[in-house]
Order: structure tokens, then sequence, then C-alpha cells
């Protein structure tokens, strides 16, 4: 004989008094706050994207100036030419090693409690890009500080550094949800590590990092004005560097170098929309079942 | 009724609300078939069952993490799919797998979930304070986790689920992988919870020695479904106070038609492998270990002994609970 008693059924009760729930601001705080104290303790997350770009931009450079002996367009030397150019190298570097804390929450963390949490699950995802971010502005100081050091001569105005700064961030934005997208699709961290030169290091070579892209053959330079990186490079170099906006003019190829700017970052402020957007939903998908 | 289960009355609004709740996953696997079920304020509700019978899938749904196919289900008033962050904001959970910041601090593990649900910083604090005594956690709250013993993390676990004083708490296999001195000191701490808060525990187990411990009342899962659900001394109370149990040389299906045709085995009698199981309901154990080596049954060892609910969970289900 199968037993099923029930505890008797309610009658219809007013609708449930809503709960307490922190505000957003102060979950996404909490989030970010709790990336910030993970990353301290695996300082490797901070130091070795910066290992690359540091070797490219003090050491390479300026052997390969000293061989090339050239000097780019609007008298820029070329030391400074591929400081500035391994930007593009040093954000994906970050933002892909950022990734690997979401596959370790994931695996081994505390990423199933975040999800009881009573907050919108966007925020986990929002949490961790602020974190990218602020480290990304960090390091890229840090970069642009140890080129200035080794003898690069920047060309910096409020309206240069302001170009700069808006494109940094943007592109920051949309590697940190493409690390996410792939952190979350992908099962294990080695298959993850395995993709980083796909992610971070080929597009930056085709990007114009260490020569313009006119220098390409025509169809690769068509790809490359499709890469987001050789937009915020462009962007990068016309806000320090070169006010000519060489870069720009090698994509857009307008008479008004602001226009140019203005659109390159248009497309890059759009992709890292779109990327963080699917990062979101990506994320929420792979969270529940 | 036990004096500790308290029933819903038209009154009071049920901690869990069960409606009709079923999930089947991409591929076609039933892990959850249309289960009902309540659970009053303050009850304590175990969920029974072996692994694959949907206690974890259902208290995925109840958590917000497994969208459920169809159905409903409420915690304290709030639908999961509907209202999912109310749903979560009124509950906790301790997961079967150790889910913890292992790189920070405890208290920084217990400061992150009381942030999270929106305790105030002042409340928190005290709040962190008298539970990592409680728990005896309070010498090592300063500790990075990874430092921590399984007992330590388990105990960790259930005082962050705490913090935030939930209306329902989730207790998915909580003593799982815990050695037998650290299972037992974590369900006295478990038991002593009921005094201490007025909460509903919403329990996943495949103790049986938990369940009769711990729940009020249990619902017995099996393939998806609930096969069984009331007070475990009533489940008990079913197989009768007392049973024998054969272990045959050949034949048991044979040997309990035998019984059954000589009335010495009823309906609830069941056979798993070469062990017959035949509750005495009102037979006296010497009479009928006696007519049954009358019937010239190849016994090799004979028993008596009092149900217990793995007994219970076999002839509803005719598996066992825990391998």
């Amino acid at each position: 004989m199968t037993t099923i008693t029930a505890a008797p059924a309610a009658t219809p009760l007013a609708r449930p008094r809503a709960p307490a729930r922190p505000s957003r601001s102060a979950a996404w705080a909490t989030l970010a706050r709790r990336r910030i104290s993970l990353s301290a303790h695996t300082p490797r997350e901070i130091l070795a994207p910066l290992a690359t770009p540091l070797l490219f931009a003090l050491v390479i450079a300026p052997a390969l100036a000293k061989i090339i002996q050239a000097t780019g367009r609007g008298g820029v030397d070329y030391s400074t030419f591929v400081i500035v150019g391994t930007v593009g190298l040093l954000i994906p570097l970050t933002c892909t090693f950022a990734g690997i804390g979401v596959i370790v929450d994931r695996a081994a963390g505390a990423r199933r409690e975040l999800l009881t949490a009573p907050i919108p699950r966007a925020l986990i995802v929002l949490g961790n890009m602020a974190v990218a971010i602020g480290v990304s502005l960090l390091q890229v100081g840090a970069l642009m500080a140890a080129g200035w050091l080794r003898g690069s001569h920047f060309h910096a105005t409020a309206g240069g550094v302001a170009w700069f700064i808006a494109a940094v961030l943007a592109f920051t934005v949309f590697m940190y949800g493409l690390a996410e997208i792939l952190a979350n699709r992908i099962p294990t961290q080695e298959e993850y590590v395995g993709l980083t030169p796909v992610v971070a290091i080929l597009p930056w070579f085709l990007a114009g990092s260490l020569f313009p892209i006119t220098a390409l053959p025509a169809w690769l330079a068509w790809v490359a004005r499709a890469l987001p990186t050789t937009h915020v490079l462009a962007l990068l170099r016309y806000g320090v560097l070169d006010r000519t906006g060489a870069g720009l003019h090698d994509i857009w190829g307008l008479t008004s170098t602001t226009t140019d700017a203005a659109l390159s970052l248009l497309v890059l402020a759009g992709w890292a929309i779109l990327i963080t957007a699917t990062a979101i939903r990506v994320f929420t998908r792979s969270a529940v079942n | 009724m036990s004096a500790r289960l308290h029933a819903v009355s038209n009154h009071t609004r049920p901690a869990v609300e069960v409606r009709a709740l079923a999930k089947t996953y991409p591929g076609g696997v039933q892990a959850v078939r249309g289960i009902d079920f309540q659970v009053a304020p303050r009850e304590v509700f175990g969920l029974l069952g072996p692994n694959g019978a949907g206690k974890s899938t259902t208290i995925g749904m109840l958590t917000t993490t497994i969208k459920p196919t169809s159905g409903s289900a409420r915690l304290a008033g709030f639908d999961v799919v509907r209202h999912p962050i109310a749903a979560r904001a009124v509950s906790s959970v301790v997961f079967q797998d150790s889910v913890l910041d292992k790189a920070l601090t405890a208290r920084r593990n217990l400061d992150l979930h009381a942030r999270l649900w929106g305790i105030p910083p002042s409340a928190a604090a005290s709040k962190i304070t008298e539970l990592a005594d409680v728990f005896g956690l309070s010498e090592v709250i300063g500790r990075p986790v990874d430092s921590f013993s399984g007992g330590q993390r388990r105990r960790l676990e259930i005082a962050r689920a705490l913090v935030s004083e939930p209306q329902v708490l989730f207790l998915d296999e909580p003593t799982v992988g815990l050695d037998t001195r650290i299972r037992y000191e974590l369900l006295d701490l478990i038991s002593g919870l009921r005094g201490r808060t007025g909460m509903t525990t919403l329990l996943t187990t495949h103790y049986l020695d938990e369940a009769e411990r711990l729940c009020d009342r249990i619902a017995v899962m099996h393939q998806g479904a609930i096969v069984a659900m009331d007070r475990p001394d009533a489940l008990l109370a079913a197989l009768g106070p007392e049973l024998v149990e054969l272990r045959v040389g050949q034949d048991p299906d044979g040997a309990l038609a035998a019984m059954r045709a000589r009335g010495l085995a009823a309906g609830d009698a069941f056979a798993v492998g070469s062990t017959l199981t035949i509750p005495l309901g009102s037979h006296s154990a010497r009479d009928t270990i006696t007519a049954i080596a009358s019937l010239g049954i190849d016994t090799e060892a004979v028993t008596t002994r009092k149900p217990t609910l793995d007994d219970v969970y076999l002839r509803l289900t005719g598996s066992r609970l825990a391998a």
C-alpha cells in the first residue's frame, strides 16, 4: 500500500510581502569586491599578462627599430609606435586570464551560491567585468609609463587622452565579454587556455600593431578593418601619438580625422554592447539547466 | 500528529508549495514527473531516495537553478519562475558539494552572503559572530577556507546559509562524503537548528537515520515520482512492529508464493535477491518461523527485527536506498 498524506491546503492569502534584498549597485559592488579579493590571491592573473607586452615594448620594439631604422608617419618613432600597439595585446591577455577565474568559479568556487542570491544574475558578469576594466587600466598605465621611462615621446592633450581612455574602456568591455562567453561555453580550463593565441594574439598581428595595415595584402587589410583591435590601436595612436590619425585614415579614408575617430569608437562601442549582452545571455543560460 | 509537526492551517501560507512540478531534460530524461507537496512553516521535510530519484533536480527547481518543464512551485508565496529573485531572497541553500570561495577567509565568505542577501552590515557582523560561535568556527574564522577540514567546510556552509535568516533552508545531502564522527556532529547541529530558528527546512538524503532523526515528514522519491509521503513513524507503522527476514537458497519468488498461499505472508511481503522480508502483522515471530520451517523451504538464515525506512523503501520500489 502506498501512503501519501499532505499537509492541509492553505486558503488563498494576500500577496506575500517583498523580502529585503540589496540594491543593484550594492550587489554589483559586493561582487566586484569579491573578484578583487580573489584576484589578489592569484597575482599571476595580473602579472602574467603584463610580461609579454612589456617585453615587446621595452626590448623587442627598440631592437626592431634599430634594425629597421624606421620613422613612422607623422614623425613617430617606431619604438613608440609599437609600445602603443602593444596595448592591443595587453588587454586581450588580461581579459583572457580573467576568464579563467570564471571557469574556476564554476568548477571549484562559489558560483552556485551566487546563482541562488537574490540579485539579477547579469550582475555577476558585470561585477567581474568591472574588475577586468580596473586591472586593464592599471596595466595600460604601467605599460605607457614603462615606455615613457624607456624614452618614448607621447603627445598627450586632454582631448587625446579622452579618446585613448574611451578606446581602452570599450575594447576592454568587448574583450572581457568575449572571455566570459568562451569561459562559459568551454568545459575545461585546458581547452580555454588553448584558445588564447587565437583570441588574444592572432588578431593583434593583423591589426596594425607592428606595421600599418596598408602594408598587408589588400584582402587581408579588409579583414583587419573588421577587427576591433585595429580600431582600438588606431584610436590609441590618434589619442596620444599621431594627431594626423594616419591609422584611422587607413581604415576609413575620410577627410575628417574626428569623424574617422568617432566612427571607430562607434564600432568599438557597438561590439562592446553586443558582446556584453551576449555574454550575459550565455552566462544566464549556462547557469540554469 | 507529531508534536514537532507544524501543519499548514487555513490561516498560514505554506513555506513550500509544489504543484505538478516536472522536469524533462533535453534528450527526454524525465527527472521529475509531476510531484505535489506542501511544507508548513517550521516543518522539517525530507526528500528521501537513492541517486537519480529526482531529489536534487527538485531542489534545483526550487532554488531557481533548474527551470521546470511544467507545474509550479512557491517559496513563502513567491513563484520560483515568475518571481525568482524574491524566492531566492527568502531561501538559502547548502549544496551537496563544497561551494565556497576557498581562497577567502571564512569571515569573508559569511560576509559576502550577508551583503548579497541585503543584511545591514551591523546586523551581519553580530550574526556572523554568533553563528561562528554556535558552529565552532570562532577560532578559524580568519583563516582561508582552503585550510579547512571537510567537516569545518560543511559547518561553514550551513552557518553561511543561516546568516540571512532564511524562511526556507535547503540542505541537499548535507552529510554526504563526511566521516561518521563528523556526520553525527553535523546531525546534532542541524537538529539543534529547529529550536533556534523559525525556519522551514527541506532536506534531501539517502541516509535513513538522518531522515528519521531530523524530519517531521518524509516524501519517498522513486524514478522522479513521490511514492509515499508521511511521518517517519507512520511509514514504519504500515509494516507493523516486527518482521521476519529469510535468506533462501533458491527460488525466492516460489518461496514467497508458498508463504502467501499458507497465509504466512501478506501483500506487503517482498523479495529482493535471495532475501525475503515478511512483515508479521498480528502473527508472532515464533509461530511464523515454525510455519515457514514446515513448508520445507531451503532457508539459509532467519532473523527477526524491527522495520526500518529501508524496508519501507524496498516495499515501495523494489530497490535499496543506499548501496
